[in-house]
């Protein structure tokens, strides 16, 4: 496999890496999704580096690579202890919860769902019958085996 | 320790410890002890002052005697003046460009040059002791008078404030300091005019009379401005940059005061402000409104002290007056026409303050007939009648205040009558007094009004026929106003003293006689009253000692001595004794017995009763002509400022707000929308770098 080859190759994965990074980034709705997604895009962009890095035979793609890795995880102590600290506020992930930053007279965006039907009352009701004997607990016995 | 130079710094310094003391000390620490520094310092200023002043007689008859041994000697100054400059206040380098008009003897000083100057001079030797004195013994009065007001503490902080000033007005020897501190007593003024300040007519003579005061002062101000630009200074006394306004060089050489049109302008800009500050006619109506002020305000201030610097001032001013005629004549026809119209309008008024108001303006309008006249007995006269006035008017007034202390603040003379055995101090005082105001023989006022109209006569005997007309008109208004005087003060007297015992309800359990605290002032007063105008005018005392005043002491104002001298004192005297008690007479036939006839004068003579009673009307004028037009003016700024002005800055202002209007619905706060704006962005970036 020639180098043009090899590169050609990690250069398709690093953008279906990103392209599903930004998909996911601009679709999904939670917030630890999005920041995965986001964590996504960066290792396409890492590969794409270090693909160019060996193709130029140089080690500043590498180089590169190894800061961005260093940044995304810096990035990544911060921002879950963000989305833990908005979860803790709320008791939901959806980043549409968090929409109090807009301007003073914009309407909000309020998610008009289809209510769900009640549920359907049950015709019969399972139960048991009772059989045996209620045991009779004595009670100096039973703290004397506690 | 006590010579002239401490002095003169020492009289105005204390009454300004004292202020600073009672203003930082009296609300918490002194209270109702907060009269002590302003009496200690007070009282130790008036005995300075009295220092002074014999300090400064016997230098002038040190001079005098040796005027006589040494006539010729050509180097003698002229009059007795000593100056102390304590720092220099402000020095501006080359104000005026060198080619500005400026006559050419004027020294070629161009800068500006201010000092604190201090001077003592006769004049000035005399206010300071006349300032003090009164102070002293209204600062004591009010002792008695302001007890239990809650302001006690404001009272006396002011009133040393307003001394402070006002011995620094007498005793400043630049044209600068006379105005800050000619403001300065008008701020004092303003104060204690308004010092019942919850009162509204109190909190509105207080305006009043600082704005009238404003147009005056206005006139002032333009006044020295025309100085500095005539003489290149604003220092009395000559300096080594340039010769002094009022200084040895100028009046050794009078012919160097400049005359004409400017010199004119000068008088009557200058005369505008004592106008103002002395409430002589087309701004007397501030003074009184200014009665609503306590009694011993109105005492020392609106009565013996502040109002006369305007005469002093005038006085001071003498060789620019005598360098232009008309405008000393415009002083002497205000003087005339104050005196009369002040003498009608007091005729007829209820309110006993009311009436010596109007009779201080009165006699305040004799003093400028005196210095209008403009010869060395006329003006040594007016300056004469500015003490012993300070004198009696000062008694009235506290004696008015004794009145009305007892009557539980009611000044209206209708509500109380025959007061002479519940009040016996104030009845003999307040009779003293009265007899002084009307000019009756022993009495301090005979001697110095009979010393202005009998100058007024020699000058009737000695003009030209083209002006004779004029001070003959003069002469006769003012014997004419003096039976007013006599008339109107003894209205008051009679009214208030005698007829059926008379007492409002507003006066209780107070209706005897006041505290010795207020009554012995009084009576120091009455004797005052009774003597000073005898003892200083025997062998022209006060004359021959302030005509050493420099002023006064220049070879135009001593030429007039002389020639006025053959004028017929004893006749005048005469003359005007009789008409002073005629006026007494009919005062004591309307206002003694059963006064039906005053009943049916005043039917009678309806309209000319109303026109006295209503003062002329001169309110309802200014109102009308002056006030309402200024408000009209006022309000029609007022609309531009606020709709086209303010409208404008408005509509400017409303500009971003609509850019930013057409943007806002950008920030929705949904963060998948901002992530796709981004994405987009992105996009459009790439686009542009790959293209």
């Amino acid at each position: 496999m020639d180098e043009l080859t090899l590169l050609y190759s990690y250069q398709v994965v690093g953008a279906m890496l990103l392209g599903i990074g930004i998909v996911g980034f601009l679709a999904r709705r939670n917030m630890i999704v999005i920041f995965l997604s986001v964590e996504m895009m960066l290792q396409g962009v890492s590969v794409s580096l270090v693909s160019w890095g060996r193709f130029n035979n140089d080690w500043g793609g590498q180089v590169l690579t190894v800061f961005v890795i260093t940044v995304a995880a810096c990035e990544a102590a911060i921002a879950l202890a963000l989305v833990l600290g908005l979860f803790r506020r709320s008791g939901v992930l959806d980043v549409l919860y968090w929409q109090s930053l807009r301007e003073a007279n914009q309407e909000p965006y309020i998610e008009h769902e289809l209510p769900e039907p009640p549920p359907e009352p049950l015709k019969s009701w399972p139960h048991l019958t009772p059989a045996g004997v209620e045991p009779r607990i004595e009670e100096d016995l039973h703290r004397s085996h506690v | 320790m006590f010579d002239v130079e401490t002095l003169m710094v020492l009289i105005p310094a204390l009454p300004l410890v004292a202020t600073l003391l009672t203003a930082a000390l009296g609300k918490w620490l002194l209270k109702e002890q907060s009269h002590w520094p302003a009496v200690v310092a007070v009282g130790a200023s008036c005995l300075l002052s009295f220092v002074l002043l014999f300090q400064v007689r016997a230098a002038v008859r040190q001079l005098d005697s040796s005027k006589s041994a040494a006539a010729a000697s050509a180097a003698k100054p002229i009059g007795y003046e000593k100056i102390r400059t304590l720092w220099t206040w402000a020095v501006i380098h080359d104000v005026l460009p060198p080619d500005a008009g400026r006559p050419t003897d004027a020294r070629s000083a161009r800068d500006l040059d201010l000092g604190i100057s201090l001077r003592t001079d006769p004049l000035t030797a005399m206010m300071l002791a006349v300032v003090t004195s009164i102070s002293l013994l209204v600062v004591i009065y009010s002792i008695g008078y302001m007890h239990d007001d809650p302001g006690y503490w404001r009272f006396f902080t002011y009133v040393s404030l307003f001394v402070f000033s006002m011995t620094m007005l007498v005793s400043a020897s630049n044209f600068a300091l006379l105005y800050v501190f000619w403001e300065a007593v008008g701020l004092c003024s303003y104060l204690l005019i308004g010092f019942w300040l919850t009162r509204p007519p109190a909190a509105a003579a207080g305006m009043k009379a600082f704005l009238v005061n404003r147009i005056g002062d206005f006139g002032f101000a333009l006044g020295l401005f025309l100085l500095w630009i005539t003489y290149g200074t604003l220092n009395f006394h000559d300096t080594p940059a340039a010769a002094g306004i009022l200084g040895q060089t100028l009046l050794s050489d009078p012919s160097r005061y400049v005359g004409g049109g400017v010199g004119v302008a000068i008088g009557l800009l200058l005369m505008l402000g004592a106008c103002g500050k002395s409430a002589q006619f087309p701004l007397h109506v501030w003074l009184p409104d200014a009665m609503e002020g306590p009694t011993p305000v109105s005492a020392l201030i609106h009565a013996a002290t502040m109002v006369t610097a305007g005469v002093y001032m005038v006085t001071r001013c003498t060789p620019l007056f005598m360098a232009a005629p008309e405008a000393q004549q415009t002083v002497l026809t205000i003087g005339a026409i104050t005196a009369l119209l002040a003498g009608l309008i007091a005729l007829t008024q209820t309110d006993l303050k009311r009436v010596l108001a109007y009779s201080t303006i009165s006699q305040l309008g004799y003093m400028f007939i005196g210095l209008g006249v403009g010869t060395l007995p006329a003006i040594v006269a007016g300056m004469f009648h500015l003490f012993t006035h300070a004198c009696f008017k000062a008694l009235l007034f506290l004696g008015a205040g004794s009145v009305m202390h007892a009557m539980g603040g009611v000044v209206d003379m209708r509500r109380f009558g025959g007061l002479r055995h519940r009040l016996p101090v104030t009845h003999w005082t307040f009779l003293f007094g009265a007899l002084a105001l009307a000019a009756v023989a022993p009495f301090a006022g005979f001697w110095s009004k009979d010393a202005i109209v009998a100058a007024l006569s020699a000058r009737v005997s000695e003009a030209g026929p083209s002006s004779s007309a004029f001070y003959r008109i003069v002469f006769w208004s003012s014997l004419f106003t003096g039976g007013l005087t006599a008339y109107y003060t003894f209205r008051a007297f009679f009214l208030t003293f005698y007829g059926p015992e008379q007492i409002p309800d507003e006066a209780g359990h107070h209706a005897h006689e006041s505290p010795r605290a207020m009554t012995r002032p009084l009576v120091i007063l009455a004797i005052a009253s009774l003597v000073v105008g005898w003892y200083f005018s025997r062998g022209d005392r006060f004359g021959k000692f302030l005509a050493h005043t420099p002023s006064l002491a220049y070879a135009t104002v001593q030429a007039t001595a002389q020639s006025a001298e053959h004028g017929g004192h004893g006749q005048v005297a005469f003359v005007s004794t009789l008409v002073a008690l005629t006026g007494i007479g009919l005062a004591a036939y309307l206002y003694l017995g059963d006064s039906w006839e005053v009943v049916w004068l005043t039917r009678r003579l309806r309209w000319l009763y109303a026109i006295s009673y209503g003062k002329f009307f001169l309110d309802g004028l200014y109102r009308v002509f002056l006030i309402w037009p200024l408000r009209a003016f006022a309000a029609g700024f007022y609309w531009v400022d606020r709709k086209l002005i303010d409208g404008l800055v408005d509509r400017v202002g409303r500009i971003p707000l609509a850019v930013g209007s057409t943007m806002r619905s950008l920030q929705n706060g949904l963060l998948p929308f901002y992530a796709m704006a981004m994405v987009f962005g992105l996009l459009v970036l790439l686009g542009i770098l790959v293209r």
